[in-house]
């Protein structure tokens, strides 16, 4: 991937419009126009190109805004850099068939969308629907790093701050499910980023 | 006078300057009709009069001789008043009567006239010399040939206008001088008023935000207005004050953080450092500083929450729903931790709500319950989480069976930053129950810490839809 940094919502606009490429970062308040509206010009241009909001301002009805103007995912301010960078993974590679399969393999774990069952290796593995949830998130984005935000905000549909390591705690019961006597562990933890299911 | 130019500029002023011209117009053009009707209506009456007169005269002439008739305008004559009459011959000989001079016609052709004199008043001998006036008369031939005439000065008349002219102007001049007077007076009244008000936001204005806008004891429109300015003064005044705590709160909780960052990081710069020990070093500073980013969130959230979320960021939200979810991703966590966590959910509680926010109020409560758990011998760590309709209430409740809270101290951890003294230890920030107390606020409910013996339970009162 090459960066281009537009500094002005009108060379930004111009150069997404004109280029092709695999993500847009659009600060919601730069000069003179809002982030917003260039999103809005792509998107009724039919540019499909997934975009990432960055913005300041944290509240739900911003992110509600931000999202109905066709934007892909909202990052509030500050965010660590790691988050920024894995939701960049994952935007990328939104265009790929992995968005609408039915059924993802890593590694000998299996999942099947449609009958909602998880094997591995021939085994049967029961989950809790929202266990199933979580590893259907992991596996769809198999071999990128998912922080723990983004995987509050897929899998249970908040964006709020927990203090605790709650999702560390589901984790490592998904962990216990489909890893626990199993020579090569796929969930793996990325230390100081969340987590990667990987071969 | 600028005085006088603020005066005039005054609503009130204007407005009875407005009702004096409206009344003046309305008076004059009233007077008008008055003293047209009435006079028409005199003179009429001195047609009927002199009408009877005659009248009178002629039956005198006719039932008792002409020497009668004379002797009966001799005594007429004599009485003071407007009367004109005379007795005579054609030609212009006077028997008697208070009247010489008539215009010839009067008496050569009988009917009624009206003229104009310039004279002294020739029945009034001694005073009113050079009275000017007019004069109606109806002069008519008796059967014994004299002819009679028989008039009235219309002076009279003229004096009746001359009366309601006068009344008139008294009147106008004193409602006026009385409008003057009374507008004057509201308008200084209302200027002193509104004066105070102003005075009063000049001195907010330049900082002084205690002030107040005096209310008096009339109980009128102004000490509404001025009661109202003064609550809204005291809202801001408290919002001031809270604004101040906060940012001396927030520069203290922000500034220790930090300057250990900076000590830390300043550590491992130092020479002679291996490089696992400034990896740690870093991961501490990227810790801590992440720390710093939940606070800062915590409190933008906080401030948005308090600052009224626009109506846009509110639905129709499954509370219970909520709940449930809050329950299941904790249950876990719970569990972990030795405790249990215990749903008492009724289904289908909907609400206009924040989904994120109640979510997250509800977050922070658990997680409180989670933090001051105290594992203990033979007793089982307990957390509830309920959600239930109570009349026109909805109650959303997390209790547990930990330490509890004073009574005492109930009030005060809902406060920015306020940590108990027991809790100082614990990873926080003391914003979370801040926030729940913000949200519940927000939906236009509270928030409450009472007593679930053992324990605490905390309660997020809301209105129901």
């Amino acid at each position: 991937m090459t960066p281009s940094r537009q500094p002005t919502a009108k060379t930004g606009y111009a150069m997404a419009s004109s280029m092709d490429y695999d993500v847009l970062i659009v600060d919601r308040m730069l000069p003179r126009r809002d982030g917003l509206s260039i999103i809005e010009s792509l998107r009724a241009e039919d540019d499909k190109t997934p975009v990432l909001i960055l913005s300041a301002l944290g509240e739900v009805d911003d992110r509600v805004t931000g999202l109905r103007a066709g934007g892909d995912d909202y990052l509030v301010k500050p965010y660590a850099f790691t988050e920024l960078l894995a939701r960049i993974e994952v935007l990328a590679r939104r265009s790929s068939p992995a968005e609408a399969a039915t059924s993802f393999e890593v590694g000998g774990l299996s999942l099947d969308r449609l009958s909602r069952k998880v094997e591995r290796d021939g085994e049967t593995i029961l989950l809790q629907p929202r266990e199933f949830r979580l590893l259907e998130y992991l596996m769809k984005n198999a071999g990128k790093v998912v922080t723990r935000t983004m995987l509050l905000e897929n899998v249970w549909d908040y964006h709020f701050d927990p203090q605790t390591n709650v999702i560390d705690v589901h984790m490592s019961r998904l962990r216990g499910k489909i890893d626990k006597g199993y020579a090569n562990p796929l969930l793996q933890t990325i230390r100081g980023a969340g987590y990667m299911i990987r071969e | 006078m600028n005085r006088v130019v603020q005066l005039w500029r005054t609503s009130t002023v204007r407005l009875t300057a407005l009702f004096i011209v409206i009344f003046v117009v309305f008076s004059v053009l009233l007077l008008a009709l008055i003293s047209y009707q009435s006079s028409i209506q005199i003179q009429r009456q001195q047609a009927d009069d002199i009408d009877r007169e005659v009248t009178q005269l002629e039956r005198i002439d006719r039932e008792r001789g002409f020497r009668a008739a004379i002797v009966a305008v001799e005594r007429l004559s004599r009485q003071p008043g407007p009367g004109i009459y005379y007795i005579g011959t054609q030609a212009g000989l006077m028997i008697t009567g208070n009247v010489s001079d008539l215009p010839v016609n009067v008496l050569q052709e009988p009917g009624t006239f009206s003229f104009n004199y310039n004279l002294s008043r020739p029945f009034e001998g001694e005073a009113k010399d050079k009275s000017e006036g007019n004069a109606v008369v109806r002069s008519v031939v008796l059967p014994s040939g004299l002819v009679l005439v028989v008039g009235r000065d219309v002076v009279e008349r003229r004096g009746f206008s001359a009366i309601i002219f006068q009344s008139f102007l008294f009147g106008v001049g004193g409602i006026l001088l009385f409008s003057v007077i009374a507008g004057g007076i509201t308008a200084v009244r209302v200027l002193r008023r509104i004066d105070a008000i102003a005075s009063t936001s000049r001195m907010i204005m330049s900082g002084n935000l205690s002030e107040r806008v005096p209310v008096t004891k009339r109980n009128d429109e102004f000490d509404g207005l001025a009661q109202n300015l003064n609550q809204m003064l005291d809202r801001i005044e408290q919002l001031m004050l809270g604004l101040k705590e906060v940012t001396d709160n927030v520069a203290h909780d922000l500034k220790t953080p930090l300057t250990r960052m900076r000590n830390r990081a300043e550590a491992a710069l130092r020479d002679g450092q291996s490089e696992p020990v400034q990896r740690e070093a870093l991961e501490t500073v990227i810790a801590e500083s992440d720390q710093l980013i939940k606070t800062f969130n915590a409190l933008l959230m906080i401030a948005r929450a308090e600052a009224g979320a626009p109506s846009g960021a509110f639905a129709d939200v499954d509370l219970s729903a909520v709940a449930a979810d809050v329950a299941e991703l904790y249950g876990p966590v719970a569990e972990d931790a030795g405790m249990a966590l215990e749903t008492h959910v009724t289904d289908g509680i909907m609400a206009r709500a924040n989904r994120e926010l109640i979510g997250q109020a509800l977050v922070n409560l658990v997680e409180n319950a989670l933090k001051y758990y105290e594992p203990a011998e033979g007793k089982a760590g307990k957390i509830t989480v309920g959600i239930r309709r109570l009349n026109d209430r909805v109650l959303i409740e997390v209790g547990d069976n930990g330490p509890g809270i004073a009574p005492e101290d109930r009030g005060r951890v809902v406060e920015r930053f306020v940590r108990l003294e027991k809790s100082r230890t614990e990873p926080g920030s003391g914003l979370g129950l801040s926030l729940v107390a913000a949200v519940a606020r927000l939906h236009k409910g509270q928030f409450r810490i009472e007593d679930n013996q053992p324990g605490v339970r905390a309660v997020i009162d809301l209105p129901a839809a």
